[in-house]
């Protein structure tokens, strides 16, 4: 959990949230507090229940049981409150084709009772966030899907609402229009908005997420930051040493760090260039420690290219961590 | 909470004003994308051109054979020119009158019958019911903007029907009952597509259930009531005896093909003809025995001793297309109300019904309270809940 002051409001809280379709549980009691400002990740495999959870915070499904709240707000309380504080991006949604690119902002303006004396500047600005400007008179049919999903973005932002919920926002975009969306939300952030984010990647969120929450089967399995989950995961430091010259040297730098305290069993790991090689070095000590050992190495006489922590490989932990889960269940 | 306190749509208004505004949202979004391009043009001025086409096949027909008809006409009498002229204005809003409510029938259905099952599938319809837009603003949006280009065509033919006033034998009267039978009939075939749309999930289906509609209420009724009364007087044993029982004449109050014929039926070529016969025959008045009795220009539905029926009043139209059109009315409002419940997912109907009543201390952090409650059912009405106490 994130540490928020009791006297803040966080903006996102469940509490046991539960959601059965007949008699699948889509969502078996999640919890979550989300505080405000903080870019959210919710990261899951297809099927985990992340659509849910963002369904029923975005008063789209009424949940079975528990309990969720926007802004303190309880989405079956007061649900038309709820959406004026939110804005949401389904995972698969499509557009109005025949309207002009500022007649699409301009109409979920007018949804969301927008006065239309402020929808003018508004669209301006929101077209200006997300990039598409010099598009506020195309007609929608003509944008890019990259394009689409900004301005899908963009109609999430026409209330100003405090929340955005962005189901799998980069889902099918190339990289660069990834890059893109990254930054749009890196924007937002700064701008005072919660984002709640999904994706079925790890390392889309990683980069730019203060905190996600891992979703297998409708159970959270994992919340917080990324770094402290790694961190919980991995009593040991994966090394990823790499090191110019063949066969024998490597076996010689194997041989080495064979003897080294604190060292595990290496692994070497098979590279297309001949001259060199990567090894990868279970490391249980302190940082300082992996420094010491990088120094004595090279003082050793090995020609070491690369060092580093095999960290933030967010595909790893999550595997990881719905492994666990499988290995308990087989175990029970 | 600082992002929440600058919210844009931050000012609130009452029920009533924010209803309308929603309808005319989604209304102007609609006829955006309805009446850009050349489409919306083109199917206005096919229309008024067949229209414009048949007054003058009618005209053509009917001019060089009026002077002999008129002379030995039904009622005429030898008021010659006056008459014949009245025959060409007469023929001509009869089959303006008829080409129309066809043409309405056909149209109508075709502009609603996609309007929410579109939307479903092209996936819009979830960023739109996301919105705190009420699903009553959405049904009746939609509908309006729908009916805004039919009643645009209906309104548009206006011209070319009132040429039967320069030739006379219709009044302005007809014009006026001719309009509204066409506007109900609009409504309703509109309301059905809309319902269908918002009922089923592909357009297609909603489409053919639409026509179907249609099909059943214009003919459907009317071949169910002759053969329902043909049945009951066979299995009558004093057949032919006694008074010609009938069958609930309210089938044909869903008729809009009735409706038309019965503002037609005075003004029909000659004064009285196939037309009013047949109604007469639908109302079980006897044409032999009774029918209709025409004083010159005023004619009125009498019984076999020649009293007149109904309090006779403007002969025997009159007698359906108040009622049909009421009827109308009634069936469109209620198929609406059913729209507006279905357009939302069954999953978030809670958004819109009763909701608990909650304490002044949840109120959010923007000082927004919720304590006045109004125990609704009907979506339309929710906005109540919604005004400031003040």
């Amino acid at each position: 959990m994130t540490g928020i002051g009791s006297t803040i409001v966080p903006v996102v809280e469940t509490r046991g949230l539960v959601k059965r379709y007949g008699d699948q549980l889509a969502v078996a009691g999640v919890d979550l507090v989300i505080g405000p400002g903080e870019i959210y990740g919710l990261v899951g495999p297809n099927g985990a229940g992340k659509t849910t959870t963002m369904k029923i915070l975005a008063t789209l499904l009424a949940p079975t049981a528990g309990e969720a709240l926007v802004t303190g707000i309880g989405v079956t309380d007061d649900p038309l409150e709820v959406r004026r504080r939110i804005g949401y991006m389904p995972d698969f949604y499509g557009v109005y084709d025949d309207l002009r690119v500022w007649e699409y902002l301009d109409f979920f303006g007018r949804c969301y009772g927008v006065p239309a004396n402020q929808r003018g500047p508004m669209i301006g600005e929101l077209l200006d966030i997300v990039g598409l400007t010099e598009k506020r008179d195309s007609y929608v049919e003509a944008l890019s899907r990259g394009m689409r999903q900004r301005l899908c973005l963009a109609h999430t932002l026409v209330h100003d609402p405090a929340l955005l919920i962005l189901d799998e926002p980069a889902s099918g975009l190339d990289p660069r229009a990834r890059v893109e969306m990254r930054d749009i939300l890196r924007e937002l952030r700064a701008m005072g908005k919660t984002i709640l984010v999904s994706s079925h990647i790890l390392p889309e969120l990683g980069e730019m997420c203060t905190g996600v929450a891992i979703i297998d089967r409708g159970q959270v399995l994992r919340a917080g930051r990324i770094d402290e989950i790694e961190r919980s995961l991995r009593a040991t430091a994966l090394l990823r040493i790499d090191l110019l010259g063949d066969e024998t040297s490597a076996a010689a730098a194997e041989a080495w760090l064979g003897t080294e305290p604190m060292v595990g069993d290496v692994l070497r790991i098979e590279t297309t260039d001949a001259d060199r090689v990567r090894l990868e070095v279970p490391f249980d000590g302190p940082v300082d420690a992996q420094a010491d050992l990088l120094r004595s190495m090279v003082a050793a006489g090995h020609r070491v290219l690369g060092y580093s922590q095999a960290t933030s490989d967010l595909e790893e932990i999550f595997l990881k961590v719905t492994g666990q889960i499988d290995e308990q269940e087989t175990a029970a | 909470m600082t992002a929440a306190t600058t919210t844009y749509g931050a000012r609130r208004r009452s029920a009533a004003r924010e209803l309308v505004s929603s309808i005319a949202t989604i209304m102007t979004k609609e006829l955006r994308s309805r009446m850009r391009g050349r489409r919306a043009f083109v199917v206005l001025t096919v229309y008024l051109a067949i229209l414009a086409l048949i007054t003058y096949g009618m005209y053509l027909i009917v001019a060089p054979n009026a002077q002999n008809m008129a002379g030995g006409g039904f009622g005429g009498g030898g008021f010659g020119q006056a008459n014949a002229s009245a025959l060409i204005g007469q023929s001509i809003f009869t089959a303006l009158s008829i080409l129309q409510i066809v043409l309405v029938c056909f149209i109508a259905p075709a502009f609603t019958a996609g309007q929410i099952s579109l939307e479903r599938e092209k996936q819009t319809l979830d960023l739109l019911v996301s919105t705190p837009m009420r699903p009553a603003a959405i049904v009746l949006g939609k509908l309006a903007a729908a009916l805004a280009f039919v009643v645009l065509m209906i309104v548009a033919a206006v011209p070319i029907t009132a040429i039967v006033l320069m030739y006379g034998g219709a009044s302005i009267d007809d014009i006026v009952r001719q309009q509204l039978v066409l506007l109900a009939t609009a409504l309703l075939l509109g309301t059905v597509g809309l319902f269908y749309s918002a009922l089923l999930k592909r357009t297609q289906a909603a489409t053919v259930l639409t026509y179907i509609t249609m099909l059943v209420l214009t003919l459907g009724t009317m071949l169910l009531f002759i053969f329902w009364t043909v049945v009951i007087n066979q299995s009558d044993n004093g057949f032919g005896v006694g008074p010609v029982k009938r069958a609930p004449e309210q089938l044909l109050y869903l008729n809009p093909g009735i409706a038309m014929l019965d503002v037609v039926s005075t003004t029909e070529p000659g004064g009285f003809g196939g037309i009013s016969g047949a109604l007469n025959e639908l109302r079980g008045i006897n044409n032999f025995g009774g029918g209709v009795e025409c004083f010159g220009d005023v004619c009125q539905p009498v019984d076999q001793f020649g009293n007149p029926i109904d309090g006779g009043g403007n002969g025997s139209s009159g007698y359906w297309w108040p009622r049909i059109g009421i009827t109308f009315v009634v069936i469109s409002a209620l198929l609406a109300l059913a729209a507006m419940r279905m357009v939302v997912p069954a999953g978030m109907r809670f958004a819109f019904g009763r909701r608990k009543r909650r304490p002044l201390v949840a109120a959010g952090p923007m000082g927004i309270t919720d304590d006045v409650v109004a125990p609704l059912d009907d979506p339309a009405d929710h906005d109540a809940t919604k005004e400031q106490p003040r």
